[in-house]
């Protein structure tokens, strides 16, 4: 799994010192995690300012609950089952809020994929669609093929079960399908 | 675009480019670290326990064995109102004696010991041991609550954790394993 594969200090290593009353220390691990755990929220909630903020809310949340971290070599999936479930409440909130799918005007970005010549038509499109698909099955199929992680992985930050994960990315793969060629034929 | 699996190659492809937050994110998040409590010293061996629980397992329930459940909850449905004084029902279930003492029931014939556990008492199996009511397999244990929401679950037989069938299911722990919930207003 790749959030694993860090150099320098171990995880396991900076979570002692962290534990130990080194504070500093846990800034190893924002600067080890933050970038991919930031696209993974960025790519769920859609824009960068909720995503900074689900993100942060994690790295405080992980760092008040850090004795809860049972296998500290582990710490990158504990931390990622944590902004799992903070983008999956901040969705939910966002999603009240404006009553609609949590990315920022869908319309107009699809709109924006048939009109605009300077952008990047399919990257817009991609994101559009991606955004459309619901969030439990945009969950899954982040975490399958963006972030490659196994479904035994998956089952762990998720709870869910491995079936049900595989229903998930399954119809995540066949709306987004659905979606794109809608987009081709427009 | 989307025919073959290469429409999938390209989104994965665009999906997965890097997103940097820069070095202000990690001073943010330093910052207020800094400005709050640090880490909880909870015991270790509990939350050992807890991970092994939080862990998926298939579970298999025969047809007697679901008919036995139904029965159980639906007795906890009705202890709740006609032999349990407080009642325990609704939500939140678990009731109110005199606007700060609440009372937390559940029924488990075949345990031998059922703790309360939640975040009045750091989630601890020693702090809240419930008694067992005799006869009829009900397990009880009224404890002092400042008005709030709290999170809680029954740990069974040192090893079993169980929310509360009848109350309101909570979804936001960190961990996405629910629990239960109660609320208390202000008496």
């Amino acid at each position: 799994m790749g959030i694993y594969d860090v150099k320098g200090e171990s995880d396991a290593a900076l979570v002692e010192r962290v534990l130990a009353g080194e504070t500093d220390a846990y800034a190893g691990l924002v600067a080890r995690y933050r970038d991919r755990l930031g696209r993974y929220a960025v790519r769920m909630l859609g824009n960068v300012a909720d995503a900074e903020e689900a993100l942060q809310d994690a790295f405080v949340r992980g760092y008040r609950s850090l004795a809860r971290c049972t296998d500290a070599d582990r710490f990158g999936a504990w931390l990622f089952g944590i902004l799992v479930n903070r983008c999956r409440t901040l969705g939910k909130q966002r999603a009240r809020r404006h009553n609609l799918v949590v990315f920022d005007e869908p319309a107009v970005a699809k709109a924006a994929v048939a009109h605009s010549a300077d952008r990047d038509a399919t990257r817009e499109a991609i994101e559009w669609a991606v955004a459309q698909i619901s969030a439990t099955n945009r969950e899954a199929f982040l975490l399958k093929y963006v972030e490659e992680l196994s479904y035994d992985e998956m089952t762990v930050i998720t709870g869910a079960s491995v079936s049900a994960l595989k229903m998930r990315v399954a119809r995540a793969r066949e709306d987004l399908r659905r979606l794109l060629a809608e987009v081709e034929r427009d | 675009m989307t025919e073959g699996n290469g429409w999938l190659d390209r989104a994965i492809e665009a999906l997965k480019e890097p997103v940097q937050f820069g070095d202000a994110f990690d001073r943010h998040v330093m910052a207020e670290i800094e400005a709050g409590p640090g880490p909880r010293a909870w015991s270790s061996r509990f939350w050992t326990i807890l991970d092994w629980l939080r862990r998926g397992r298939p579970v298999s329930v025969s047809p007697l064995g679901g008919l036995a459940l139904a029965a159980g909850i639906a007795l906890v449905a009705l202890l709740g109102q006609d032999m349990l004084e407080p009642e325990v029902q609704g939500a939140p279930v678990a009731a109110t004696v005199d606007g700060s003492v609440v009372q937390f029931v559940i029924v488990e014939p075949a345990a031998t010991a059922v703790s309360l556990v939640g975040d009045f008492n750091d989630w601890s199996a020693a702090a809240n041991p419930m008694q067992r009511v005799e006869g009829n397999g009900v397990w009880s244990v009224t404890i002092p609550l400042t008005a709030g929401r709290y999170r809680y679950a029954f740990l069974v037989n040192g090893s079993i954790w169980l929310s509360d069938p009848s109350a309101p299911p909570t979804l936001d722990d960190e961990f996405g394993r629910p629990g239960s919930v109660v609320t208390i207003g202000e008496s």
